[in-house]
């Protein structure tokens, strides 16, 4: 039994300890004090080291979790104080060695930037308090002391007592919910729902002009990603094709507008509004023609496919030899700026535009998800066999769903490369496939307030948060391992599969587990 | 009304069916039994369109629909009722019954045919917003044919009806077949039970190995000393 408790906890510090190494090598640690001191309001020069004190409150939280989360729910207090202790010191131990060899480099004045580009001497001092050799036996024991408060801590929070609280405090909100919406007269409960959508609406329609030209182009590349979204999830969440290449669909909306726009390399002058036509019917053909050769495949061979038509177009938009053709690497500049009844677009403008696109791109969804094409769609994601036996068109309908995605996408990427007045390839990169599919996949597939909360928690914030840029790779795979565990339908799934818990579970007793009914064979 | 003439069909390289002739009247519930493998679903698939096969014809009501799509065939009044129930789990009993219609445009028709299944199929209509995969093996059976029928077939094609039900269900199913033959829908049955198969129906064939190697009525059928050694275990 004690043998267990030790295997399990020391099992978790170690765990605790690798991630730290990991962590200061990708120089993590000085980013985790840059924000601390932010939160506490300190200013950092920008480009300046932070101070020390501030790594060791990141470390203490972090030390204080390795604790925490080794403690298990059914030992008794003693234990539970142990777990938390072994936790914290192996994790010291771990911090231990890899303090040593850190020092060891920073006596010796080894450069190993060559190999692990972020682990400079700077970072190296901080990481080390400050105290050089001195710093290695400061850190384990800061590890064993908040490995050990870690558990106490976690004693007080996960005990009988604070549940019952918690129970009694979620009792007495539920009650307060619901004396306030029956004192409410009924208007408001029955309309409520509406009233904050014209909240909403009305925000929308004041915010753009109010809050700044930044907000906007962060607002708009929000809303541009919805329209994204939403267009993937027609080819992903209705029709269940695996499409990884949607950043192609997008660049061929970008670059017919940028190309019927901008003085170099055609000299064309169009307009803004026709082009974005020809951008939406660009790409549908590029739908069509992608959709045509991979109708036979299925899962992950369509995502690799489509994946590498998403790369083809880039690395043709970037050759030299297409140059006189779509600009080359350089891109297009100076895209022609729209007009709306003879005025000028400014960043109001394109915020409005984003706005209106995103609404009919929205109703368009939901019309088509309610249609007979749409549960045409669902049934070939469900079984495309009995689709098909059912007399549904299985490929008309994956190539439509495949055109009409395109057209979203399409929509998108006009917008978009009038919107910067400027498109090159660097634009549509494989990362903007990645990010459409994981704004669907974290926000929920086939849920519109997904997608918007989904385009928002990964396009939006990262612009607000500007720090975390460097590790927003980091950010994203952790997020999505996350979500993955906690919230496997994503941010805000669609209501559907909900339909299945009013199933009862006690209906399946009379499906036959030796399959009797094949008994001659 | 239908006729099928020496088909060939191939997995790849894999002869499923070796030059299987048989035809089914109007009115009629042909059965066909046979062991795992022995070519009896590709058989069905192959008369559904779902697959196509390499030499033979399949003749439905004097028209040649070898080479028809799945959805033109369904259209004609072939139905099929999948392997394994196969409903749409992820959508309502409701549901489920639309997508058979898919090929009926007529609001109304498609209304009046729901109801008339939830009165044939009552459990179905207290089912009805459940989701498919929350049913049981017999009601999903149920659906499955529920489905089938809703595309008004003129000839429903039934791949294992009884598999992976219990005997109380199965007999429930076969009686729901009967009865569904007798309001003048034609039946082609492929079956493992071929007992219970060959207890409904007026004709049979015996499929092996992509062969046919016995055919007749099915109390004759089920008399042969054969059949009744191979798949009836006596």
């Amino acid at each position: 039994m004690n043998k267990d408790i030790i295997r399990t906890s020391s099992r978790k510090g170690l765990l605790f300890g690798i991630v730290l190494i990991f962590l200061v090598l990708i120089n993590f640690h000085i980013m985790a004090s840059t924000m601390i001191s932010k939160l506490l309001g300190t200013n950092v020069l920008r480009g300046a080291f932070p101070e020390v004190r501030f790594m060791i409150i990141f470390l203490v939280i972090y030390g204080l979790w390795a604790g925490w989360s080794a403690v298990s729910r059914e030992n008794k207090t003693t234990t539970k104080l142990l777990e938390g202790l072994i936790s914290g010191i192996t994790t010291g131990i771990v911090i231990v060695l890899f303090g040593l060899i850190l020092f060891f480099l920073l006596e010796t004045q080894t450069d190993v930037r060559r190999y692990l580009t972020a682990l400079s001497f700077v970072s190296i001092n901080i990481f080390l308090l400050g105290l050089r050799g001195a710093g290695v036996p400061v850190l384990f024991g800061l590890f064993t002391l908040t490995g050990l408060l870690g558990g106490a801590l976690a004693i007080g929070l996960r005990s009988k007592t604070v549940s019952n609280f918690k129970h009694s405090i979620k009792a007495f909100v539920s009650n307060v919910r619901q004396s306030i919406t029956s004192a409410l007269p009924e208007f408001v409960t029955k309309y409520g729902k509406y009233m904050i959508y014209l909240v909403l609406l009305a925000l929308l329609l004041l915010l753009p002009s109010r809050w700044g030209s930044y907000n906007n182009f962060v607002f708009g590349m929000v809303g541009l990603y919805v329209i994204l979204g939403i267009g993937l999830n027609i080819m992903l969440g209705l029709s269940g094709q695996f499409m990884i290449g949607i950043a192609a669909l997008f660049a061929m909306g970008a670059y017919s507008v940028a190309l019927l726009n901008s003085p170099f390399p055609h000299g064309l002058m169009w307009g803004f509004w026709p082009s974005l036509v020809v951008g939406v019917v660009m790409a549908v053909i590029g739908g069509l023609l992608l959709g045509l050769p991979i109708m036979r495949l299925r899962g992950d061979y369509l995502g690799i496919v489509t994946l590498g038509f998403g790369e083809i177009i880039r690395i043709l938009l970037n050759s030299d030899l297409l140059t006189d053709l779509t600009g080359g690497p350089r891109g297009i500049q100076n895209i022609q700026q729209p007009t709306f009844l003879g005025r000028p677009f400014n960043d109001v403008s394109y915020a409005y535009l984003i706005i209106v696109a995103m609404a009919v791109s929205i109703f368009l969804y939901y019309r088509l998800e309610k249609s007979r094409t749409g549960r045409a769609w669902l049934s070939i994601k469900e079984d495309t066999l009995v689709a098909r036996a059912t007399g549904v068109d299985v490929q008309k309908y994956k190539l439509l769903a495949l055109c009409i995605g395109a057209a979203f996408a399409g929509l998108a990427g006009g917008i978009f490369a009038a919107r910067n007045q400027f498109t090159g390839p660097n634009d549509h990169t494989l990362m903007v496939s990645i990010n459409v599919l994981s704004v669907v996949i974290v926000g929920g597939l086939n849920s519109i307030p997904g997608i918007i909360l989904g385009s928002f928690a990964l396009r939006g914030l990262p612009e607000l948060l500007r720090e975390l840029e460097t590790y927003r790779l980091l950010v994203f795979g952790a997020l999505l391992v996350f979500m993955m565990l906690v919230r496997p339908d994503g941010l805000w799934p669609s209501s559907r599969p909900n339909l299945e818990e009013k199933g009862s579970s006690d209906l399946k007793e009379d499906i036959d587990p030796d399959l009797e009914g094949r008994g001659n064979d | 009304m239908l006729k099928v003439t020496d088909l060939n069909v191939y997995y790849g390289a894999i002869h499923a069916l070796k030059g299987i002739s048989f035809d089914l009247q109007e009115g009629e519930i042909v059965t066909l039994i046979g062991a795992n493998g022995a070519g009896k679903s590709t058989l069905l698939n192959t008369v559904s369109g779902i697959l196509h096969a390499k030499e033979g014809t399949v003749e439905y009501l004097g028209e040649n629909i070898s080479n028809e799509a799945p959805q033109v065939i369904v259209q004609k009044g072939i139905v099929q009722v999948p392997e394994g129930r196969k409903i749409f789990a992820k959508m309502t009993v409701m549901e489920n019954l639309e997508m058979g219609a898919y090929t009926v445009t007529d609001r109304q028709q498609i209304q009046d045919k729901r109801e008339a299944m939830f009165d044939r199929f009552p459990v179905l209509r207290t089912r009805s917003k459940q989701l498919g995969g929350t049913l049981s093996g017999g009601e999903q059976q149920m659906l499955a044919m529920a489905r089938a029928l809703m595309a008004n077939p003129k000839l429903l094609l039934l791949d294992e009806p009884s598999m992976g039900l219990a005997p109380v269900l199965v007999e429930q199913i076969f009686d729901i077949i009967q009865d569904i033959n007798q309001q003048g829908t034609s039946v082609l049955l492929v079956e493992q039970n071929a007992h219970m198969a060959l207890s409904i129906a007026d004709r049979a064939y015996v499929l092996e190995t992509g062969h046919i190697v016995l055919e007749g009525d099915a109390s004759v059928v089920m008399n042969d000393p054969m059949v009744i050694s191979a798949y009836l275990g006596g």
